[in-house]
């Protein structure tokens, strides 16, 4: 007599587990992805722990007289001074931007077709970078020590929480 | 007794009880002194149909991207101006110029945010050896302003703008926002990414 028992337990279990361990799987990625995503901390908002001790306070020395108003008008000066700074930006701005209208209306005037193409998007514009000025030019011949960057950023994960 | 009470006429005794009676089967806060639904001054208070439709500020929709606008032939769409530097107080300082800026200039700010920070160990060799010590740590700060709208002949007057007030050490970019752009704000999620490798 044969024994027929023993194979076909087989068949039944693993397809059906099989089917049940993904469908847990799905349920499960369908739960992750609906949890909202979090927002990694930004370091740069949050004081460190050893300026948060309000008991450490230094105390301001008294100023003389003369010297308060020195100041003061110091201040007024240099409002002043980025007052007049401010405005002359303006004016330049102004003045660009009526130069460009006539330089657009006189090409309006010489052909259609070619006032379109200008009015159009420039694509080559972006992406722009563009380094800040330096203190000091470049020291020519300049050889620097070797060596390399490690990057030591914190990585946040999202931990799935299972409430 | 019906027609009485919807008149709304006053008997002097019984009123209250008549009505209770007849108009049990309704609601029990219907009281026959109530003009409602047949008066034309119906509804004279009405305004929330005339709001725009509130979004649900449920927790779960907090984090949403907004929609990247591509922008049309004449106007750019989202731009981001990434300024980067090691010097926080200046990089932030001159965020704030930008948007400043732009809100003087009646261009649509959409949002003003700062990236992660960013720290590197510089690592140097030894003199005498070739063994690498520790230099400096670094710390990598980056803000982003993000305008829309921005006219195809107004844009390089802008830029030019802010390249003259660029303060020293300040790194200046210029790029259209992606939706990469946005998921590197987000937290990583390494649980999910495994069970999505298990999966396929």
């Amino acid at each position: 007599m044969k024994i027929k028992a023993e194979p076909r337990k087989k068949k039944k279990v693993d397809p059906r587990r099989e089917q049940a361990q993904k469908d847990r799987m799905k349920k499960k990625i369908k739960k992750m992805e609906k949890a909202a995503q979090e927002m990694i901390p930004i370091e740069d908002f949050v004081t460190p722990f050893k300026f948060l001790d309000a008991s450490r306070v230094r105390e301001i020395s008294p100023l003389s007289f003369e010297e308060n108003e020195r100041r003061a008008l110091l201040l007024k000066k240099w409002a002043l001074y980025k007052q007049k700074e401010h405005e002359a930006e303006m004016e330049t701005l102004k003045s660009l931007m009526a130069a460009q209208q006539e330089a657009l209306e006189e090409l309006r005037l010489e052909s259609e077709e070619l006032y379109q193409a200008a009015i159009r998007r420039d694509k080559d514009l972006f992406p722009f970078e563009k380094e800040g000025p330096s203190y000091t030019p470049q020291v020519p011949g300049y050889e620097a020590p070797e060596g390399k960057c490690i990057d030591i950023t914190k990585v946040y994960t999202q931990e799935f929480k299972n409430a | 007794m019906l027609l009485l009470c919807q008149k709304g006429s006053c008997l002097a005794f019984n009123l209250k009880y008549i009505c209770s009676v007849f108009l049990f089967k309704g609601s029990t806060l219907l009281s026959c002194n109530r003009h409602y639904r047949s008066q034309p001054t119906h509804g004279i208070g009405r305004f929330r149909h005339l709001l725009p439709p509130e979004l649900s500020k449920r927790k779960r929709d907090r984090v949403r991207m907004k929609e990247i606008q591509a922008g049309s032939d004449h106007e750019y769409g989202d731009l981001n101006i990434q300024m980067t530097a090691y010097d926080m107080c200046l990089v932030e300082h001159f965020a704030q110029y930008v948007h400043k800026l732009c809100n003087r200039l009646s261009i649509r700010v959409n949002e003003s945010y700062a990236m992660p920070t960013k720290t590197m160990e510089v690592m140097l060799v030894q003199e005498q050896g070739s063994r690498l010590y520790l230099d400096a740590v670094l710390t990598t700060h980056q803000r982003v302003v993000q305008i829309s709208g921005l006219s195809s002949t107004f844009a390089p007057v802008l830029l030019e703008v802010i390249q003259s007030n660029q303060p020293e050490g300040v790194h200046l970019s210029v790029k259209e926002h992606t939706e990469a752009d946005f998921k590197v704000r987000l937290k990583a999620r390494p649980e999910l990414e495994e069970l999505m490798a298990q999966m396929s």
